[in-house]
């Protein structure tokens, strides 16, 4: 059963792609479980309809928008993933002409592994229905609330959808859960320094340097990483500690005025580190002034083009 | 460790100011503690946090990024991007839990001997109060 929104955004693509105003139409395919989608290009109207919208769409489809940078592509965006693509523009890495930007109504996307844990067994479908989602699974159906199921980036989500659609479908969604995304920075910087540094080795110690935080991210666009350079230095192979440690300390002053807070990061993450923390922290260095470029949301493209270069 | 902690400092110095600084202060044979080693750069905006990283990494307790006071920069604006761009990278590495006062940032000039040898000595003595880092390896266990 294909929600509004899904049709909606089937019809778009289709008919954006039949008028040849794009080449690419970039969304989510149905992933290999129910609770789980892919990024996928449709490139023909036909393949517009494998396009889906459900309550688990929350991966940051701009990471895959940069692969399509020389063709005219479509995306439908959520407000975050919106920021991302403002960011993106803002850092002249995609260009604003060969984008048709449909903005998405978003009321917070549900976290696969939590649904997996309210439900009783294997979960066979899984509907959003206002403020609630219908879990099946079994031979029952669950009503919970939404609020309760919802990723933690969502949770006192703060994204005012930046201007910059070219166009919209449905309704501007109700204002999401107040909440304090910034608890656990807060917390975790009230710590004496050798606490924090304890905390995150004990952390990292878990990392296998598998890269994925970095090949993953959106704003980890450059050719050359200084970092990637160092992939194949003895120390790295190693895992030493220290080596690991300065590679998550690097990254994060890499992503510092970049980061959008997508927290794509910690989803791809296989070791559960929570480097979320870390993008809360750059996006709390901006609210408070310590960095030069102004936090969510953006300023529009247009007021900070030039000021990279 | 039965040795008394002996603070280990790297000294990142701008070549026109600071290393010739601590040249002064040498020259005037002023007394500062031994404990830094010094590696000439052309500007303290040629610093790249990496190379802080790195001398965390192997093993380095402090490290002090000296350069020209702002506006005397030998290249214009080099030492104003360093500010910039250490303001952030030491919010960042405190948040990970490296005690602030392991970072410095200094302006000195090529005649302030006396200044060269009075940051060292007080970032030496930081430094020894808050004890060894122990970022390599060997040390993780402890």
């Amino acid at each position: 059963m294909a929600s509004l929104i899904e049709q909606q955004i089937r019809t778009r693509a289709s008919a954006l792609l039949a008028e040849g105003w794009i080449d690419v139409f970039v969304g989510y395919r149905q992933g290999a479980t129910l609770l789980r989608v892919a990024p996928f290009a449709a490139r023909t109207p036909a393949e517009a309809d494998r396009l889906v919208w459900n309550p688990v769409c929350g991966p940051n489809l701009v990471g895959t928008l940069r692969k399509y940078a020389g063709q005219r592509a479509g995306v439908a965006l959520k407000a975050c993933d919106a920021c991302t693509v403002v960011e993106l523009l803002r850092l002249h890495q995609l260009d604003r002409e060969r984008l048709y930007l449909i903005g998405v109504p978003c009321q917070g996307m549900v976290d696969p592994d939590r649904v997996v844990a309210v439900a009783a067994g294997r979960v066979t479908s899984l509907v959003e229905d206002g403020a609630e989602v219908l879990i099946g699974a079994g031979n029952e159906t669950l009503r919970h609330p939404r609020a309760a199921l919802l990723l933690a980036k969502c949770a006192g989500c703060p994204a005012a959808p930046p201007d910059l659609y070219d166009e919209t479908l449905g309704e501007a969604p109700p204002a999401p859960p107040a909440g304090d995304r910034f608890a656990a920075v807060r917390a975790l910087e009230a710590l004496a320094p050798a606490e924090r540094l304890a905390f995150w080795r004990q952390h990292f110690s878990r990392c296998t340097l598998c890269y994925a935080c970095q090949t993953v991210c959106p704003l980890c666009f450059c050719k050359e990483c200084a970092l990637t350079l160092e992939r194949d230095d003895p120390r790295r192979l190693a895992r030493e500690p220290a080596s690991v440690f300065a590679y998550h300390l690097m990254r994060a002053f890499h992503l510092a005025e970049r980061c959008t807070g997508c927290d794509e990061c910690e989803r791809v993450c296989p070791e559960d580190i929570p480097l979320s923390l870390i993008c809360r922290k750059l996006e709390l260095d901006r609210l408070e002034g310590t960095s030069r470029v102004a936090a969510l949301p953006f300023p529009a493209p247009s007021e900070v083009a030039g000021e990279v270069s | 460790m039965s040795e008394p902690f002996e603070p280990r400092l790297l000294g990142l110095l701008c070549s026109w100011c600071a290393y010739g600084g601590a040249d002064t202060a040498g020259v005037s044979r002023l007394q500062y503690p031994p404990n830094i080693r010094i590696v000439r750069v052309m500007c303290s905006g040629r610093v790249d946090p990496l190379f802080v990283v790195r001398a965390f990494e192997q093993g380095a307790d402090g490290v002090l990024v000296a350069g020209c006071h702002p506006g005397d920069c030998h290249y214009a604006t080099g030492n104003v991007f360093a500010e910039q761009r250490f303001e952030r990278f030491g919010s960042i590495l405190d948040f990970f839990g490296i005690d602030r006062r392991r970072f410095k940032l200094a302006w000195v000039s090529a005649s302030e001997g006396a200044r060269f040898a009075a940051v060292v000595t007080e970032m030496t003595e930081e430094i020894r109060a808050l004890g060894p880092l122990r970022m390599k390896a060997h040390a993780w266990q402890a």
